[in-house]
């Protein structure tokens, strides 16, 4: 057993956030970490990387009694972390990101032998059969998942211990496809090498073709440990929930076209071009692509906030928005791709977040009105389910489904012509995905037309009544979800279809 | 952790509370905005060195070029009840501050700082007499005859008096003409366009002898003239320059023993002297009864330059 | 313990008074001297509610000193070319908020960032105040006497008075916590500093708000540099510069106090309080002057350090 743990607590400010948790991590083993938000995954991480000590714990590594009390005891331990969002320079190159932090190689004494770092550079990534990367190019260049690749190469040639434990949090949220794959082959090339490697993801469909074994947490507590191949998905999910959850998206009828809440007629604008769709209201319209095929550049653009276009387009009734202020007037809502970027204040209250874009109408003679404030988040609060505290709590302290529910309130608040989704469930475990579904089905049922972007292919069928298909920034596609399947999507996507043009 | 930071600072002020503790000597605040400038020092010294042979204990607050903050200063004086105050702004921009002195009956005296009906006096140096020193050098060294240019400046009272002064020596003697009474541009101190106008006058006035004197009301314009009569080489014509301040530029230009001839220097340390005098006497009960009060000025030529 | 760190600077602020009230016993805590300090205090307090409101949005103004500056010589520059009170005054607090909305451009418009455009236009505004006074200190009969006699004037309340400057401070204060709390206006600005960009997607009109609120900050100063004219009854083109670096002090110093570290309006009041009672206090304990300023600025660090915003924020 290369790490066990046993009877580890660690409270925040009185609130248990682990009780009694158990972990056994093997050398060479791929090894699941599962829960809902909030269920204890970070707070065990941060444990394990240092950052936060725990109360009470037994930790062994190879037998011998471990403490971990700061991150350096972490790196001396072995342990590795990638986490979702990456420490690097962008302005520095990619050899320079790797050996970040420590003495570069060096000629006479002083000057930086470039060479000799670049070559060595390059040798860590060819380790990890990387050659597509170019040591010498400027880490920012890097697309998400190569620089993902990248923190791996530098990991395993960091520290003063041989990297015997990586902990992945989330680590294909945003990567593509193509990406992922690469990074499950290293994954197993690590794990081949006699590595331990702790898992942490959403994607169930990842981790049950990854994993040899899964820990489930709820509640802080350790509810499962199994072999992956004793386990169902079923069983998984049932042990994340405490619930039996359908995860089929059920059928919605046909929805009614009472009128349109959005026309584009040849439509482009900046990288996007030869855009041509009309969205009825009640009407969810998925879009489709590959990683920044153009899918937030059109969302962008309903919102008000694309620059100049040519070509026709209407939104809500009226010409296009020529701010997502005046967009947000006019009732189009939005839940940006990258929340904690582009969505919330995480200092402020739960309050201040949702009600921001209806200020306006919450307001008298400018004057705000706290109580109906409160009062109607408090409404979007029970009715998306979200956990929390008191409603004055800042954002920062929710777990990243609540976040998510916290923009999607702000968007719901006011019944919105349309609603532009980007990603809304990116990062989100199951149980509040349901929360999120729902409520995107009831606004639909109530006649908002939805436009929602999503690289989850079985979402992006389930939810939408048609899917509009981008590759590089085009329209190329316009298809009915009737009859489709995943692997029918992809291949749409990648343009290998036949007669996918409408 | 950051309750023992505070907690430490706030014992800090304790210790000083403590050091602060009531005595019985006399209590004087001198409060001034210009304590980085050289002269004020000046002041201070003599002050000091007689407030602490008299064992009073003197607080001074500088305000750091801050007038308002003067008037706030002089508030809290007036709330710790000193026995007297002492100032050197203008009076006028701190009245507000000068009412609350006089409705406690609490003394407040000037040093250097202009007149002012609320002041109990002002001490300063005497400007009709400095004017007066300089004014009947040049009468002297050109034997109450010849023709004079003046540099005045009547805009700024300090500086005007000087001119009236002027004015009525050289009138005394029938021989001596006033050719120009010049008032210069003093954006950028006095002495380029002090030197520009004297250079049109000596242009007007060629002849040697032409011009006997050049008497200025303060050191930049003599200073610019002597540099148009250098250029214009003409130094060697004894015309007779004189300045008021003795500035370290004008003393140079003395000791040099050129046309630069006479400056009066004003005693700052006799100022702040005869200032702790004046509180003292206000003190012990006097009622002062000049609202100004005169100390002494010194003539300096190239005999006492140096000293 | 985060409780602990946010009332240190409260704490330290009542154990602060109480020194002073036990070493001065017969003169600190006297109605009189609070109308004082209330009174000392009135323009640096001003110019600190004017600050906070950039501050709301995570933004500086660094140009606020010059512009009291600019304001009192602009007025008094038309008084003494003969202009009515009136027109002085209008004057003045239209420079406030011209340069105020001009700052807000740079900022909004042209997207330069705070500190650098109001550096810049610091120096112009101390330019243009010294090209209006022509570098001189416009005083005497220059200046109506009815100007300098309103900074000397109050409202008598029993057998004291309330002097005009405190309540036009308490007047601003009411104004800017109104503005900040109790309007949509200030909740804007509030999400404006918690995250740009997603106050901008959620349809905050941010480039608007910023200007405006700049031309607010440049009114508030106006004001200030008007009520110090008033106080000296002069003006000259230096003479608001100081107030510049006590009002962000106070900003910070109120910062320490307030949940989240957030720039309010009352914590505001509480942090020139602090200033102003170290000022009060430590010239009636005759503590040097450079002491007393040395002390200032540690007890301005000690209080930010014990707070977080030290550590998170920078």
């Amino acid at each position: 057993m290369l790490l066990s743990i046993r009877g580890l607590d660690k409270s925040f400010g009185g609130t248990p956030a682990l009780s009694d948790v158990a972990l056994d991590l093997r050398a060479g083993e791929v090894h699941a970490l599962m829960g809902e938000n909030g269920a204890g995954k970070s707070t065990l991480i941060r444990v394990l990387a240092g950052v936060s000590p725990a109360d009470r714990m037994d930790a062994r590594l190879d037998g011998a009694p471990l403490v971990l009390g700061s991150p350096a005891d972490a790196a001396r331990a072995g342990f590795r972390f990638v986490h979702q969002e990456l420490n690097i320079v962008p302005t520095l190159s990619v050899a320079e990101n790797i050996f970040l932090g420590r003495s570069l190689p060096r000629r006479l004494g002083a000057a930086v032998d470039w060479r000799r770092l670049n070559r060595m550079a390059g040798d860590a990534l060819g380790r990890f059969g990387l050659s597509h990367i170019d040591p010498r190019q400027k880490a920012g260049r890097l697309g998400t998942g190569d620089r993902m690749l990248m923190r791996l190469a530098s990991m395993l040639v960091s520290g003063d211990t041989e990297p015997r434990l990586f902990v992945m949090d989330e680590p294909t949220a945003a990567l593509t496809h193509a990406e992922s794959e690469r990074l499950f082959a290293v994954i197993r090339d690590l794990r081949a090498r006699g590595a331990a490697i702790l898992y942490v993801s959403h994607r169930l469909d990842e981790v049950m073709a990854l994993a040899d074994r899964v820990t489930v947490l709820r509640d802080g507590r350790r509810v499962l440990t199994a072999a992956m191949a004793e386990t169902g998905r079923a069983g998984i999910i049932r042990a994340m929930t405490g619930r039996d959850v359908t995860e089929a998206h059920p059928r919605r009828a046909a929805p009614a076209r009472a009128g349109t809440v959005c026309r584009l007629e040849d439509v482009s604008a900046g990288r996007l071009s030869g855009l041509s769709f009309e969205l009825g209201t009640g009407e969810i319209l998925g879009v489709a692509g590959l990683e920044n095929a153009g899918q937030s550049d059109l969302l962008h653009l309903l919102l008000g906030d694309g620059g100049r276009i040519s070509g026709r387009a209407e939104v809500a009734d009226a010409a296009l928005p020529r701010s997502p202020s005046q967009a947000w007037g006019r009732g189009v809502a939005f839940v940006p791709r990258e929340r904690r970027r582009e969505g919330l204040m995480l200092g402020r209250s739960i309050v201040a977040n949702t009600v921001l874009p209806h200020l306006g109408r919450l307001s008298v003679l400018g004057l705000a009105r706290k109580r109906l404030e409160t009062d109607e988040s408090r409404r979007l609060a029970q009715a998306l389910r979200l956990r929390h505290r008191t409603l004055a709590q800042p954002v920062r302290e929710l777990s990243g489904g609540n976040q998510q529910k916290v923009v999607l309130a702000r968007a719901t608040l006011d019944a919105p012509k349309l609603l532009l989704l980007d990603e809304p469930t990116r990062g989100v475990d199951v149980g509040a995905r349901e929360d999120i579904y729902a409520t995107i089905r009831s606004l639909a049922a109530q006649g908002t037309g939805i436009l929602l972007a999503s690289t989850d292919l079985p979402e992006l069928i389930g939810l939408s009544d048609r899917i509009l298909i981008l590759r590089d920034g085009r329209q190329v596609g316009l298809v009915a979800t009737q009859g489709l399947d995943p692997e029918g999507l992809l291949s749409l996507i990648y343009g290998e279809a036949r007669g996918a043009h409408e | 952790m950051g309750l023992r930071t505070m907690l430490g600072a706030v014992a800090a002020l304790g210790v000083l509370a403590g050091m602060a503790a009531a005595q019985d000597a006399d209590r004087v605040a001198v409060i001034t905005p210009y304590l980085a400038q050289p002269g004020t020092q000046f002041y201070l010294d003599g002050f000091e060195a007689e407030a602490e042979a008299r064992g009073w204990d003197v607080n001074v607050v500088d305000t750091a070029g801050d007038i308002a903050a003067v008037i706030s200063r002089i508030e809290d004086a007036v709330t710790q009840q000193v026995d007297a105050i002492v100032i050197n702004v203008d009076p006028a921009q701190v009245e507000a501050g000068l009412v609350q002195a006089q409705a406690a009956g609490i003394p407040v005296i000037g040093m250097d700082a202009g007149s002012h009906e609320l002041l109990a006096t002002n001490v300063t140096s005497n400007g009709y007499a400095m004017a007066a020193e300089t004014a009947a050098y040049v009468a002297n060294r050109i034997g109450g005859k010849g023709r004079v240019v003046l540099f005045t400046f009547d805009p700024f009272p300090p500086v005007q008096v000087r001119g009236v002064i002027a004015d009525a020596v050289f009138g005394n003697y029938p021989d001596i003409e006033i050719i120009d009474r010049i008032t210069p541009d003093v954006q950028d101190g006095g002495i380029a366009d002090s030197r520009a106008k004297m250079e049109a006058i000596l242009a007007a006035n060629p002849d040697p002898g032409s011009i006997a004197a050049v008497w200025a009301a303060w050191d930049q314009p003599a200073l610019g003239a002597l540099q148009a009569i250098e250029a214009a080489g003409r130094g060697d014509e004894g015309i007779v320059i004189t300045g008021i301040d003795a500035n370290p530029q004008a003393r140079e230009a003395i000791a040099q023993g050129g046309s630069f001839e006479a400056s009066v220097a004003q005693d700052f340390v006799g100022i702040g002297k005869a200032t702790a005098e004046a509180v003292a006497r206000v003190i012990a009960g006097e009622e002062i009864r000049e609202p100004v009060t005169y100390v002494p000025t010194r003539l300096i030529t190239a005999s006492n330059v140096n000293e | 313990m985060i409780h602990l760190r946010r009332y240190a600077t409260l704490v330290g602020f009542g154990l602060i008074l109480l020194a002073f009230a036990l070493a001065l016993p017969d003169t600190f805590l006297t109605a009189q001297n609070l109308i004082n300090i209330s009174q000392q205090v009135s323009m640096l307090a001003v110019v600190a509610f004017a600050m906070t409101v950039v501050m709301a949005m995570g933004d500086f103004d660094l140009s606020v000193g010059a512009m009291a500056s600019l304001a009192g010589v602009v007025a008094a520059s038309l008084f003494a070319a003969g202009f009515s009170l009136p027109a002085g005054l209008l004057a003045g607090l239209g420079t406030g908020l011209l340069g105020g909305l001009f700052n807000g451009l740079l900022v909004a418009r042209l997207g330069i960032l705070p500190f650098v455009a109001t550096l810049g236009t610091l120096t112009m505004f101390s330019g243009a105040a010294f090209m209006v006074s022509d570098g001189r200190t416009i005083f005497g009969d220059d200046i109506p006497e009815a100007f300098g006699a309103f900074a000397r004037g109050g409202l008598p309340v029993g057998g004291l008075v309330l002097p005009s400057l405190s309540l036009l401070a308490l007047a601003a204060l009411l104004i800017v916590w109104v503005l900040l709390e109790h309007t949509s206006y200030g909740r804007r600005l509030y999400a404006i500093g918690g995250n740009m960009e997603a106050a901008r997607l959620a349809g905050v009109p941010v480039r608007r708000l910023r200007a405006s609120a700049f031309a607010v900050t440049g009114l508030g100063a106006a004001v200030a540099g008007l009520m110090y004219a008033s106080r000296v009854a002069s003006a000259n083109p230096t003479q608001g510069d100081g107030l510049m670096l006590n009002a962000i002090a106070a900003v910070f110093l109120g910062m320490t106090m307030s949940e989240e570290s957030e720039p309010r309006a009352l914590a505001t009041l509480a942090g020139v309080l602090m200033l102003a009672v170290l000022d009060n206090g430590l010239t009636q304990l005759a503590v040097d002057s450079y002491l007393r300023q040395f002390l200032v600025g540690a007890i301005i660090l000690a209080a930010v350090a014990s707070s977080r915003i030290g550590l998170s924020k920078g």
